[in-house]
């Protein structure tokens, strides 16, 4: 099992390897390692080569990234179960997230080292709740199956009957003053107004899990700045925490101010629809699924993914596994997150595009691949304690779990069957 | 404002006695304070009618002075095992029942906490005023392990409110708990209370979740705020202080 422990992430001044902080870790690296790692890396630069990423033969991994020729951020992880796009992702994230809460300007232009480490620490709570993701999972049960900051999609739950809330959603986006507005449910997105949906797929993930309330609060008005959309002026991202769980959101300008939405606006646009509300909650204690739906009983877990809308439903099977040792939820979100990683490294790699700072890197560890020109669109894998299965097509992916009794040449109709299930019934 | 003494107004301890079971019983769940949504609030049987009085109270303290960890304490959740700086205006909700020690009325008081962090504040200019908006109380911290913090109390009252404030002010000390480092001696705390005429309160520690270390404060708020509205109102009938909430489900 995976823990939080076994990733760590560091930034340093791109310039001159000034420490700014360590996240992740229970015992931080010692400074001389620090000093190396990011000296390696320096000497690199000095001879013309970019360092981007090294790798152990024990499953060892560090991953170098220069933002803005001004900070860089590593990751380093001693767990074989790690993978380099999970450290790719925790990189992008965490600088998302750093832009997200002290904007760009103060971070691409250092001017006082020791005020931005202070300020910096604005951000530790965001990050180590991404550290935390796909880790750990047994501690934080709240975030089980939430999958956005590894596939970048938005982690949806597909409500059977929506156009109540988001009518009220968008009254209620409008009395703010906004435009932008959605409604979590358990921090997977239910509805959200036209305009939430245009953000970039990484800021909707950002938003999403700063939404996500510390233990007792209510609501929030934090300032954002979005990566991609508002990277050097600041919006008020408010929240509101109607029941339990489910939580409203707008992203406006200086007006309204909290008291006036929160004791005007809430109670008054949301109270009528209270029911919806909580059936909504009952729903995703089952699944995000509409509970209609009913797949196959082997089915332990899946991951659906619209390519085109970057929006995703994850959602655990019906039934226990049936192999002993059973598998545990926990166990299952994580050798999902595993399957899509190891789908879309090898075989759905153009979902992998690489980006500038980054080269393809040895683009497939399978000989096959190099002498064809066509893509993969089905994919299986075997392992110990359950059967893995993905299928491609130009719409969705979806990855799929099975328990091991379900024979190896019925996965594949098992994993179409659900698709077309799943797309029918709800058309995501 | 003058405050008023503990116990003038309400029934103190009120917690502590059996007919107060019903009312404590619907803040709680499953033996740990009840969490509750925006939407909804505390519903009594209606032979035991309670009104619903809103205010809203703001902690003000620098930064790590313990701001967070009280409002969670007055959820009655536990210190959390991490330190994160606020990001920004964090507001979080605490029912708490009393009764009204003449007419013996009972009457949920509904607390609306703010907490900002210090570092959005001083960045961001719209913080402290949004805070300071429609404000019925200010609790000024400082914590027991710094005297720096208390000797700062005067210059943090002074440039928070403005004379024409009124308002509840309490102060607040915190981790008390960790009295073997403490810098502030029982004197000073007498002293202060003197001067200034505001009454301190001590807490730190975990919540052992019992009401009893949260109640002198709660009750004092609940009395000061209370007082404050009637005499707003004195030229009025003093009966319905407070914004009264909206009747929600529970
Ligand atoms: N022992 C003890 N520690 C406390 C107490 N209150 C706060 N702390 C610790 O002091 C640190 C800062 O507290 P926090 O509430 O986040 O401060 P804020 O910046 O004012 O919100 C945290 O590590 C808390 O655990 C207390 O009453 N007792
Ligand atoms: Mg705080």
């Amino acid at each position: 099992m995976l823990h939080s422990q076994s990733v760590q992430l560091l930034c340093l001044t791109a310039s001159s390897g000034v420490p700014l902080f360590s996240r992740g870790s229970a015992k931080p690296l010692p400074f001389s390692i620090i000093g190396s790692l990011n000296g390696v890396h320096m000497f690199g630069m000095g001879h013309d080569a970019s360092l981007s990423c090294c790798e152990t033969d024990r499953g060892g991994r560090v991953l170098w990234r220069v933002f803005h020729d001004s900070l860089m951020l590593i990751g380093a992880s001693s767990n074989a179960e790690v993978s380099e796009l999970h450290l790719r992702r925790l990189l992008e994230n965490a600088w998302n997230c750093m832009v997200l809460v002290l904007g760009l300007d103060e971070l691409a232009n250092v001017r006082n080292v020791e005020r931005l480490k202070r300020e910096l620490r604005s951000c530790y709570r965001l990050i180590d709740m991404l550290l935390e993701r796909g880790v750990d999972d047994l501690d934080c049960d709240g975030d089980q199956g939430l999958m956005g900051d590894l596939t970048h999609c938005t982690d949806c739950i597909l409500l059977p009957q929506p156009d109540l809330l988001q009518e009220t959603l968008e009254s209620f986006t409008r009395a703010a003053e906004s435009e932008f507005g959605c409604l979590l449910v358990r921090g997977r997105l239910a509805v959200a107004t036209e305009k939430w949906w245009r953000l970039a797929p990484q800021e909707l993930i950002l938003l999403s899990a700063i939404a996500n309330l510390p233990p007792g609060k209510t609501s929030c008005d934090y300032p954002v700045f979005l990566p991609q959309g508002s990277p050097n002026v600041a919006l008020r991202l408010m929240c509101f925490q109607l029941l339990p769980g489910a939580i409203a959101c707008v992203l406006c300008g200086p007006k309204p101010s909290l008291h006036q939405v929160e004791n005007e606006q809430v109670c008054c646009f949301w109270s009528p629809v209270v029911d919806n509300l909580r059936s909504s909650l009952d729903q995703v204690e089952r699944s995000p699924l509409y509970p209609s739906i009913t797949f196959n009983r082997d089915v332990l877990c899946l991951l659906l993914i619209n390519r085109d809308s970057r929006k995703s439903v994850a959602s655990l099977g019906p039934t226990c596994s049936k192999s002993p040792p059973p598998l545990s939820p926990a166990r299952r979100w994580e050798i999902l997150r595993l399957f899509y990683t190891f789908a879309v490294t090898r075989y759905f790699t153009s979902e992998e595009t690489p980006n500038s700072w980054c080269p393809p890197s040895d683009p497939l560890h399978e000989e096959f691949s190099s002498g064809f020109t066509h893509l993969p669109v089905h994919c299986y894998l075997l392992t110990d304690e359950c059967k893995c299965y993905a299928v491609q097509t130009p719409q969705h992916q979806l990855f799929l779990l099975t328990d091991l009794s379900v024979p190896t040449f019925a996965l594949r109709s098992v994993a179409t069957h659900t698709l077309d299930v799943i797309t029918t019934a709800t058309g995501f | 404002m003058e405050c008023v003494a503990a116990g003038s107004i309400m029934v103190s301890d009120w917690h502590r006695s059996p007919d107060s079971r019903e009312f404590f019983r619907r803040i709680l769940h499953k033996k740990q304070r009840r969490k509750f949504g925006l939407l909804e609030a505390p519903v009594m049987p209606p032979h035991l009618k309670a009104d619903v009085v809103r205010y809203k109270v703001f902690l003000s303290g620098k930064s790590g002075v313990g701001k967070t960890t009280l409002a969670a304490r007055l959820g009655g959740l536990d210190m959390p095992n991490v330190h994160y700086e606020t990001t920004g205006m964090e507001t979080s909700v605490v029912f708490w029942p009393v009764k009204l020690r003449e007419s013996g009325r009972t009457l949920f008081f509904h607390f609306q906490l703010w907490d900002c962090g210090e570092n959005a504040m001083r960045r961001f200019d719209h913080m402290l005023p949004s805070c300071k908006e429609h404000v019925d109380a200010i609790l000024f911290l400082f914590s027991f392990t710094d005297r720096g913090s208390f000797e700062d109390l005067a210059n943090q009252i002074s440039q928070i409110m403005e004379p024409s404030d009124r308002l509840v002010r309490l102060v607040v000390g915190t981790k008390f708990d960790l009295f073997m480092h403490t810098d502030v001696t029982e004197r000073d705390i007498t002293r202060f209370q003197e001067v200034w005429g505001v009454p301190v309160f001590r807490v730190g520690g975990d919540v052992s979740g019992g009401f009893g270390e949260i109640a002198p404060l709660l009750n004092a708020l609940a009395e000061n705020l209370w007082h404050q509205d009637c005499m707003q109102a004195s030229t009025l009938v003093p009966s319905y202080p407070g914004q009264i909430g909206p009747e929600i489900i529970v």
